[in-house]
């Protein structure tokens, strides 16, 4: 035997017995009656990572790279924005609950004390303010050293 | 001809979603640091389980007095983090998706099918835990804590299986590539070979025209592909590293703005954490309210005391009587089991000395009471390591104040290294356990 071969039979075995002992805290800790609502999600996770995220940020960068080769924009600078709308997009699914909750109501004040829409908009802002200072040295470089950065 | 529809539509959009930064080299390399991250969420999520719910023969260190608001802070921090981690793991690994055939034999199937429960049960375990600093439970219908704990077993089950997959992928690229191949690109699934001509080869740049030619399709989805197909090609050095720096870039973000509800150092840039140090009663965060664990009238009565037993031996403390003894004045942190932490000021009599009143000798464990009702914390037990730590405070005062009626007046528990659920608010009893 291999030791890949080895490595990985150890590797399955030990995932198995995760698996086990997942298993039996599902059956002994969890009420039967939230299965359902657990598979609901697991689901769904996929159906909304895969089928929708994926595709939207798929759609966006086709679509960012055709409407920067037309408008000729270089690809660093192209990369560069699209950067930020990643950054920008991940910011944004880790605070909206966290504003949305806030308003929804929290069992105290201490609970989500600060002012998350303010600050995802100072965020965006300073974002923002980061991006056009990235292109503004791109393009100085760029203009400096042609001949290694122009593709 | 239906299958060959498939066919070709998978191989299309394999094709289309093919990009530099989509490599196996960089699945390894992200993967390394998911794989961290996990593992480090994994090891410090077991050890507040068992400080929660200890195993008779557990003892727990008490020393550092942080331990818990490192690790708990580590749990939730790396948590955040799994988020641009994750995220950029699938998206490079997205266009196997569209594999195609999309099942070859069991195994495979096997393999798939693991792939799809480790991706779910991933999202699902960073999602139910940022939601639960958020304290938002109504969206979930399971419980937290016990889902949680039970899924945390999948995942790093299907780590390690799908590590073992992967084995071969992964020694292969662990290192850097000596001489980086300025345009090569491989496709994610290494053993597919690259071959142009052959249609179901995915993954080479989307411009390639020699590939265009070969897989045209009709029809809507093949105008879909050709306009897909005809955008500009990404460079792939550029790409690869502006990808990598967009993963860090994130990554920074998020620990950085969130991880100040956790840890002092970050509390300046605290944009995004759900706590904030310094903003609560006597200067500190809560959990659970007076009026939610419904002790505000039994918690002011005057007649309030304190009863502490030792088989036969009781005695009862007013809130005097306990001021009147020896008073000690620590410094402890308050570590939620939520991942928020704040160092404080506690004053208050030790715990060993209570015991000792009632002739408890040596090592002793005890039992503390709450006057709260229908908690899962309202009875505590508290090992020997602790119950004879001199850091250990029956707390009567806090940040130099009496003890808010949120923070558990007339008296609470406070100790080296615990959770914030088993530091008791609102003492009722203790009791020396034989």
């Amino acid at each position: 035997m291999t030791a890949l071969r080895a490595w990985r039979i150890g590797l399955i075995a030990l995932g198995l017995a995760f698996f086990v002992v997942g298993g039996i805290t599902l059956l002994n800790d969890v009420n039967p009656a939230r299965y359902l609502g657990i598979a609901i999600w697991l689901l769904g996770a996929l159906v909304i990572h895969d089928g929708i995220i994926s595709f939207v940020v798929f759609g966006a960068n086709i679509v960012t790279r055709k409407t920067g080769g037309r408008l000729r924009i270089p690809l660093p600078a192209l990369l560069i924005v699209q950067g930020a709308l990643v950054v920008a997009g991940i910011m944004t699914l880790i605070v909206v609950p966290a504003m949305l909750k806030k308003s929804i109501g929290t069992a105290n004040p201490t609970l989500l004390p600060l002012d998350y829409g303010l600050h995802l908009v100072v965020f965006y802002a300073v974002l923002a303010g980061v991006t056009a200072l990235a292109l503004a040295v791109y393009g100085v470089v760029r203009r400096r050293r042609p001949a290694q950065l122009v593709e | 001809m239906y299958i060959l529809a498939v066919h070709r539509l998978l191989n299309g959009l394999r094709r289309s979603l093919a990009m530099p930064s989509r490599n196996p080299r960089m699945a390894v390399v992200i993967g390394r640091l998911l794989a961290i991250a996990f593992l480090l969420c994994f090891a410090t999520g077991i050890y507040s389980h068992f400080l929660q719910d200890p195993l008779p023969w557990m003892v727990f260190p008490t020393r550092p007095v942080n331990l818990y608001q490192v690790s708990q802070g580590v749990h939730i921090t790396a948590g955040i983090l799994c988020f641009p981690l994750l995220f950029a793991k699938l998206y490079i690994v997205f266009p196997e998706l569209f594999q195609t055939p999309p099942v070859k034999s069991f195994p495979h199937f096997l393999e798939r099918a693991s792939i799809a429960l480790f991706v779910s049960s991933s999202i699902v375990q960073i999602v139910i835990g940022l939601l639960n600093t958020y304290q938002w439970y109504e969206l979930f219908p399971f419980p937290f804590r016990q889902t949680h704990y039970a899924l945390s077993f999948v995942i790093i089950g299907s780590l390690a299986i799908h590590i073992a997959v992967k084995l071969d992928v992964i020694a292969k690229h662990w290192r850097r590539p000596a001489a980086e191949p300025a345009s090569v690109v491989e496709p994610v699934d290494a053993q597919t070979p690259d071959d142009p001509t052959v249609p179901s080869a995915p993954g080479t740049l989307t411009s390639s025209p020699g590939r265009n030619a070969v897989i045209r399709a009709e029809g809507v989805t093949g105008r879909l592909f050709d306009w897909i197909d005809t955008t500009p090609p990404a460079e792939p050095r550029t790409s690869r590293r502006g990808f990598l720096a967009v993963v860090g870039i994130a990554s920074a973000a998020v620990v950085a703005l969130t991880a100040g509800q956790s840890f002092k150092l970050f509390d300046g840039v605290n944009a995004f954490g759900a706590r904030k140090q310094g903003v609560g009663p006597n200067g500190l965060p809560i959990n659970r309210t007076a009026a939610a664990a419904k002790v505000e009238a039994v918690a002011s009565d005057p007649d309030w005391v304190l009863t502490v037993l030792n088989g036969t031996e009781t005695k009862t403390f007013t809130r005097a009587q306990l001021l009147a003894l020896p008073q000690h004045t620590v410094e402890l942190p308050i570590s939620c089991v939520e991942g928020w932490s704040q160092m404080a000021t506690w004053t208050g009599v030790r715990l060993g000395d209570l015991v000792d009143s009632v002739g408890a000798r040596g090592g002793t464990a005890i039992k503390a009471t709450s006057l709260e009702q229908n908690s899962s914390y309202a009875i505590m037990h508290m090992g020997p390591e602790y119950v004879r730590d001199d850091l250990t405070l029956v707390a009567l005062e806090l940040n130099g104040d009496v003890l808010d009626l949120d923070h558990g007046y007339p008296a609470r528990m406070i100790a080296p290294g615990r959770p914030g659920v088993l530091q008791t608010k609102w003492l009722s009893s203790l009791e020396v356990l034989s």
